[in-house]
């Protein structure tokens, strides 16, 4: 602040460098406000309308959007796609994430280089990474549904995209390529955090590597776990880009998810009212679902 | 723990192949932006090597070389069609403007906050670190009708007014990227002794001095390691950008529309991907030390 400014304000000048936690707080919790929670209540208000079709009116009726939604069968097979992709998602990532740590975590040469990329998948838009899939996924020259279809597994010609049985893995395989690295990342820090003492302890005791991964590295590491699945399970109920970019959510409804059928309802018939309340119904899953694993295994971010 | 020697080759064996699996498709994305249209357009097998390498596909993105004219000089007749759609030059720019911005907006922002709320006792200092948290569960699509609404009647949609688009997507993502901002620089905050500040304030400094003179300075790191994020996460940004913005197309947006009617111009497609990865694997490789911390919202140090 200029010494001239301050001299027809001092009160501004002193008080913007007072102890008074205000005007530090102050600038986020407005762009948290304006950005943030305005938009949201007025998303909330808005599905207190019904959109009439015909005549593109909104009329005020409170409990039409929500009543609806919970009869929407639609809504319920989305939320079953969301439950899935999460689930699944989380179990590879976590999974692999653990195994690909415990093979990097090493001092000897090259391991440095091999744990640096591993942080490339994390850099690249999703959006992009969608595309790529679909392209190796084409049934005709992607270059993994080749690789699948050399192995016999599939059909020539096999459209794994296109095919209900077969479009949500594929569009997993992005998710997960992409995201196990975070998870290697994080379980990697946890695994260099841990005391060495048990586990030479251990090893004079006569236990081998398994045991001392299931009787200390398992139970050392479970807050790094916790937090991992936190943060990874908060991004996965939001998906929206890899089924938007690969699928579009088909075929049909097959790899529909909350925020992509929000979105299609957005795009398509222009429902703002119930696009809204589909949206805000993910919120809500988050918050439930988050706050109740964090409860349940005392993680706080 | 010691292995034997053969399996010690072994395991190194393992982490070398596990490691080339996962960058498997970015080695076939980089292979596919240097074949030629013939080799990747409508292509009905895979190829793998027997091509010829071509710059053709970032001639055409990045320089804004005539996508007919690339097609005519190898000697083919389709996709003769839409010369300019291609060229990326002002997506990058586009691209570049946002992040830049929605990151020095997200850090200008995040900074005081953090500090606040590393340094100072204070009524609703939880309530606060909550309403940060709850603002990173928020999926965009909630926010999303609502923010076109207010953008369009204050003008800012990017079709009304470029600048105030631009200035408008900024802002998003900004909001966006505070959660993962504020809790990372806390926890850089929360590292260095209060001791330090009193210190600072006994001498004579304000709580302002102490702050920028004093503290600041010491976590540069940590500010660092939040704007690589900040920026990572608004250059990788889809959703936001692709409903809220017409005129102004981001690269994730913007490759989208190399599905055509015609084919996928998948040669198009590696090429921009490609280029687009590299600016944020330098910056990300600069800040490694403070990944985890920064991926975890500051509640693992590495």
């Amino acid at each position: 602040m200029s010494a001239a400014a301050a001299a027809r304000a001092p009160w501004l000048s002193r008080f913007i460098t007072s102890e008074h936690p205000l005007p530090w707080l102050l600038p986020a919790a407005a762009l948290m406000t304006v950005f943030g929670i305005y938009p949201l209540v007025s998303a909330f208000i808005s599905t207190l309308y019904r959109k009439n079709a015909a005549t593109r009116k909104l009329v005020f009726d409170p409990d039409y959007n929500w009543v609806k939604v919970f009869g929407d069968e639609r809504m319920w097979n989305a939320l079953m796609n969301t439950l899935i992709y999460t689930g699944v998602a989380l179990v590879f990532q976590l999974a692999l994430g653990m195994l690909i740590a415990l093979l990097l975590d090493s001092d000897r040469k090259g391991y440095g280089f091999m744990r640096a990329l591993m942080t490339l998948p994390l850099v690249i838009p999703p959006a992009v990474t969608a595309m790529m899939f679909l392209m190796m996924l084409n049934g005709s020259f992607g270059v993994i549904a080749q690789g699948i279809i050399w192995t016999g597994l599939l059909p020539d010609n096999f459209s794994i995209l296109g095919n209900a049985s077969t479009a949500l893995p594929g569009v997993l395989l992005a998710e997960i390529w992409q995201w196990t690295p975070f998870m290697v990342l994080i379980m990697l820090a946890g695994l260099r955090s841990l005391p060495k003492e048990p586990f030479e302890a251990a090893a004079i005791d006569g236990a081998t590597n398994v045991q001392a991964f299931f009787k200390l590295t398992l139970p050392m590491m479970s807050k790094v776990i916790a937090i991992a699945v936190l943060i990874r399970g908060i991004d996965l109920l939001r998906a929206f880009d890899y089924v938007k970019v690969m699928t579009d959510s088909g075929p049909g409804t097959a790899t529909e998810t909350l925020t992509s059928y929000s979105g299609r309802i957005y795009f398509g018939n222009a429902d703002f009212p119930y696009a809204s309340t589909i949206a805000l119904l993910t919120l809500i899953l988050v918050i439930i679902t988050s706050t109740f694993f964090m409860k349940a295994f005392k993680v706080k971010l | 723990m010691e292995l034997s020697r053969p399996m010690q080759i072994l395991r190194d064996l393992t982490a070398a192949v596990v490691t080339a699996l996962f960058m498997f498709p970015v080695f076939w994305w980089a292979l596919t932006s240097i074949k030629p249209i013939s080799a990747v357009f409508n292509k009905d097998k895979v190829v793998w090597f027997d091509f010829t390498p071509t710059l053709i596909n970032y001639a055409v993105t990045l320089f804004g070389r005539s996508r007919s004219q690339m097609a005519i000089d190898e000697g083919l007749g389709m996709g003769v069609a839409g010369a300019e759609a291609y060229d990326s030059r002002q997506t990058i720019v586009d691209s570049i403007i946002v992040s830049v911005g929605a990151t020095t907006v997200t850090i200008l922002v995040a900074v005081f906050a953090a500090y606040a709320l590393s340094r100072m006792r204070f009524k609703g200092r939880e309530s606060y670190l909550n309403w940060v948290l709850g603002q990173r569960f928020m999926p965009p699509i909630a926010i999303l009708v609502p923010l076109v609404t207010i953008y369009s009647g204050l003008g800012m949609r990017d079709i009304q007014n470029i600048y105030l688009g631009y200035i408008g997507l900024m802002l998003i993502y900004a909001l966006m990227n505070l959660p993962i901002a504020l809790l990372l620089m806390k926890s850089f905050f929360d590292d260095i002794p209060k001791d330090v500040d009193e210190a600072a304030m006994i001498d004579g400094a304000t709580r302002w001095q102490s702050f920028s003179k004093v503290v600041l300075p010491m976590v540069r790191g940590g500010v660092a390691a939040s704007a690589v994020l900040c920026f990572v996460f608004s250059w990788t940004e889809f959703l936001l950008s692709l409903f809220l913005t017409t005129d102004i197309r981001t690269v994730p947006v913007k490759i989208q529309t190399f599905v055509t009617s015609t084919g996928n111009e998948w040669g198009f497609i590696a090429a921009l991907g490609t280029a687009a990865m590299i600016p944020s694997f330098i910056f990300i490789l600069l800040v490694q030390r403070h990944l985890v911390r920064g991926l975890t919202l500051g509640s693992l140090k590495e």
